[in-house]
């Protein structure tokens, strides 16, 4: 189960998870980012507060945009996750790639 | 009529009929011959009552036997049957009553011996006519019996039985007990003359042949019986053998329900075509429902949907509309040219799409409409829904205005409903057997697949080792093997990609090519990092990428070198602080970064080893495996699981921790994702050995 939540604060767009980001349902995430790429967003904040657990099909998807974003300028922060989630972007090595903070604020503040 | 009878109870009964007739015969024989000379023969009248009883129960067996043998005959038949016996009756009675008539007052005409005999055979052949009708009758009221008739049925054959004895009774006087007991026997004979459920199922044809054959019967019986009158009358016959109250029960029997059933057949005629009509639905509506055998096409059952409706409704034409790729494509043309079809679609074209618009799919009732079109008043579109989808509809027309009445279009819908159900079951068995094909298919690929791993282990006598794997679905995209690049050096390699299933699969052979040819390279393990992401940027979909651990085993040095590329990290036993670890250094996996950038994010680390010390490379399949209350197995087990039992040996402990992540899940539990495990044990003091 994954619902997604799309709000706006300032120039950010902020995509709110709330559930599990498997195989079935990446897509949907996929679909959403795309979404906000083609609406022109510049500044994207993944809010994982409620994010109990990711795939590594769920990784594939961020992992997917990162070229393009860094062509086109496009910031992708991630918020909020709880410490099993962050582990898991941890031993992928995408911490090292996305940046990640504890909370919105602080990821909004950088 | 009389037939060969093939088995002995037949020839037995016919051949003792004949003996009893001739018996009867002889004996009023020699009554005459007594009679005339003035001589008493002696021969009482009960003789010849008892060789008459005798001669009924014969010819009832007789007959009895005989339709036994012929059951499965169709009505007609019976009734023809009946019919020819009373004609070839009445017709020796015809000849006889002829050849009289030619002799005149001549000498031999007056002959009693004669007339005796002539008398004996009509006797007979009238016998044979209604015993044998009276037992047709009976099969006939017995069809689709109850237990009511068959209680009359039974009523009237005892009745019968009381009155082949009733002669000795009443003695062949025409009296008041004769009357109570022929008006007994009459009024069972028209309560069962009521059973006619026969005649509904022949047909029109069937209707006109049993009239004409019924109609023969009541003439048959009614000439007979005139005989048998004129026969009381006469002085000459000296031992009455027809006055009796057995035969002229039967013949009110037969002739009652002959009426009956010419009667009621000739009323049924008008509406036969009904019955008909209803019948050959019903065998339409069992050939729909049949008619999805998967070699059969859709196009048959269409094509069986057609005719039906068309019988059902005395449609002028018709065609059917399959709807594909939001076109209607008109197919089965039935009475109708292209000319005209073209020129009906137009017409019904704004009717039809008002009428799709007007409510969903599976409302849709038929649409009864009045045409504007020179030749076709009426039409009737009928939708054919399979799934939850209108796939087409068919349009009948006729000549008449209003020419669909309710219980038309109610068959009709029925007949569809039934297509419709028809067409999905045979989809859904073709569905079934493609999906077939592909499990097939799958178990081949599990096959090429599992021979991608390895089915032995390169290691030299300094570290025992041992590897699992599992795929969640029919194929997966974990991947382990171990490579010897000299005597001391020894690479171990696990590799998962990202997701399940068979596209995982796909990329899981070509990071088995590509390690395979890197490993060869005999690169340091960061290197050898940065290659194999190079290499796989260049051949993964956009969102996968690949984790892997690599070990490079100095067995000379006792040294490790290892590299992660965003795998679960390796958990490290040390036998000597009895204690571990695991291996987590930085790594991004492989396939992320598709750029040189990579080489900022790969590390290597240089460890020793000693005696007991253990490694345990798996993938996050084990890791993620979640139990029924959605915990994760986690890091920790697998940790204190290896510390718990540091003294077995990698076959033991590899089974401890693939128990225990199944007793975790629990039994029914599904582990979702690919999991693989490696354990190795380094001895290296059985070198010195």
């Amino acid at each position: 189960m994954l619902r997604l939540e799309k709000t706006k604060e300032d120039l950010h767009d902020i995509l709110s998870l709330d559930g599990e980001v498997d195989a079935s349902n990446s897509v949907i995430l996929d679909e959403a980012i795309q979404d906000l790429v083609q609406n022109g967003s510049r500044s994207i904040l993944i809010d994982g507060r409620n994010l109990e657990y990711i795939s590594s099909a769920g990784l594939g998807v961020f992992m997917s945009y990162l070229e393009e974003f860094q062509e086109k300028d496009i910031t992708l922060k991630i918020s909020g996750l709880s410490p099993k989630v962050v582990e898991v972007f941890r031993i992928l090595g995408l911490d090292k790639l996305i940046p990640i903070y504890p909370d919105k604020t602080e990821a909004l503040a950088k | 009529m009389i037939k060969l009878p093939k088995f002995h109870i037949g020839r037995l009964t016919l051949l003792l009929s004949l003996l009893v007739w001739l018996a009867l015969l002889f004996v009023d024989l020699v009554r005459i011959f007594g009679m005339i000379n003035s001589l008493e023969s002696g021969i009482s009248s009960e003789i010849t009552w008892i060789l008459e009883i005798l001669f009924f129960i014969c010819v009832y067996f007789f007959y009895t036997n005989s339709l036994e043998k012929n059951k499965q005959k169709n009505f007609l038949e019976m009734v023809w049957r009946g019919a020819s016996t009373g004609i070839f009756a009445s017709g020796i009675a015809l000849v006889i009553e002829l050849f009289y008539f030619s002799l005149g007052e001549s000498k031999l005409g007056a002959d009693p011996f004669l007339k005796n005999f002539f008398y004996h055979i009509n006797f007979a052949l009238t016998t044979i006519f209604l015993i044998s009708t009276a037992l047709l009758w009976k099969t006939l009221i017995l069809y689709q019996k109850t237990k009511q008739v068959v209680k009359q049925w039974q009523a009237f054959e005892f009745a019968l039985l009381v009155a082949m004895f009733f002669v000795f009774f009443n003695k062949n006087n025409l009296d008041y007990s004769f009357i109570f007991g022929l008006v007994i026997l009459l009024i069972i004979s028209a309560v069962l003359a009521g059973n006619l459920k026969w005649i509904p199922y022949l047909n029109f044809k069937e209707k006109w042949k049993s009239l004409l054959f019924l109609f023969l019967i009541l003439v048959s019986t009614a000439f007979l019986f005139t005989r048998f009158l004129a026969y009381s009358d006469a002085e000459i016959y000296q031992v009455n053998l027809t006055d009796n109250l057995f035969l002229i029960s039967l013949f009110g029997f037969i002739f009652l329900y002959g009426l009956f059933s010419f009667l009621v057949t000739l009323f049924n005629l008008p509406t036969s075509s009904v019955f008909e009509q209803k019948l050959t639905e019903t065998i339409n509506f069992q050939r729909l429902s049949q008619s999805i055998k998967p070699e059969e096409n859709e196009e048959q059952v269409l094509d069986i949907l057609m005719d039906s409706c068309m019988s059902a409704s005395y449609a002028d034409g018709a065609w059917l509309d399959v709807h594909e790729g939001g076109k209607n494509t008109p197919i089965q043309l039935r009475f109708l040219d292209d000319k005209d079809r073209e020129s009906l679609a137009k017409i019904m074209e704004i009717p039809i799409e008002e009428w799709e618009k007007s409510t969903s799919v599976n409302l849709l009732q038929p649409l009864n409409l009045r045409l504007d079109h020179m030749k076709y008043q009426s039409a009737l579109v009928v939708p054919l829904v399979v799934n939850n989808q209108k796939i087409g509809q068919i349009l009948l027309v006729k000549e008449v205005r209003d020419g669909f009445n309710k219980e038309m279009i109610g068959i009709i819908t029925t007949f569809s409903r039934q297509a419709s159900i028809a067409v999905e079951n045979h989809r859904l068995l073709n569905q079934a057997i493609r999906n077939e094909r592909y499990q097939e298919e799958l178990k081949i690929a599990q096959r090429v697949q599992k021979s991608l791993l390895p089915t032995r282990l390169d290691h030299p006598d300094t570290f025992e080792i041992c590897a699992y794997s599992n795929a969640a679905d029919e194929v997966g995209g974990d991947y382990y093997d171990t490579f010897a690049i000299s005597e001391e050096k020894y690479v171990l390699i696990m590799g998962d990609v990202s997701g399940k299933g068979t596209s995982a699969a796909f990329h899981m052979a070509q990071m088995k090519g590509i390690f395979q040819s890197l490993i060869q390279l005999d690169l340091s393990p960061a290197q050898f990092m940065i290659q194999a992401n190079s290499a796989l940027s260049r051949c993964l979909s956009k969102n996968h990428f690949i984790t892997a651990s690599i070990f490079l085993i100095n067995t000379q040095s006792k040294q490790i070198c290892h590299s992660r590329a965003g795998h679960v990290p390796t958990l490290f036993y040390k036998a000597e602080e009895k204690k571990s670890d695991f291996l987590m250094q930085d790594g991004l996996g492989l396939g992320i970064l598709r750029n040189r950038q990579y080489e900022n994010h790969v590390q290597e680390k240089t460890m020793e080893y000693g005696e007991g010390d253990i490694l345990v490379m798996f993938t996050d399949g084990i890791v993620e495996a979640k139990n029924q209350k959605g915990q994760q197995f986690g890091f920790e087990r697998i940790r204190s699981l290896v510390e718990l039992h540091p003294d077995k040996s990698p076959k033991e402990i590899q089974n401890i921790l693939i128990d225990t992540l199944h007793d975790f899940v629990g039994g029914n539990g599904m582990i979702d994702d690919d999991y693989s495990l490696m354990v190795v044990k380094f001895h290296p003091h059985h070198l010195s050995k």
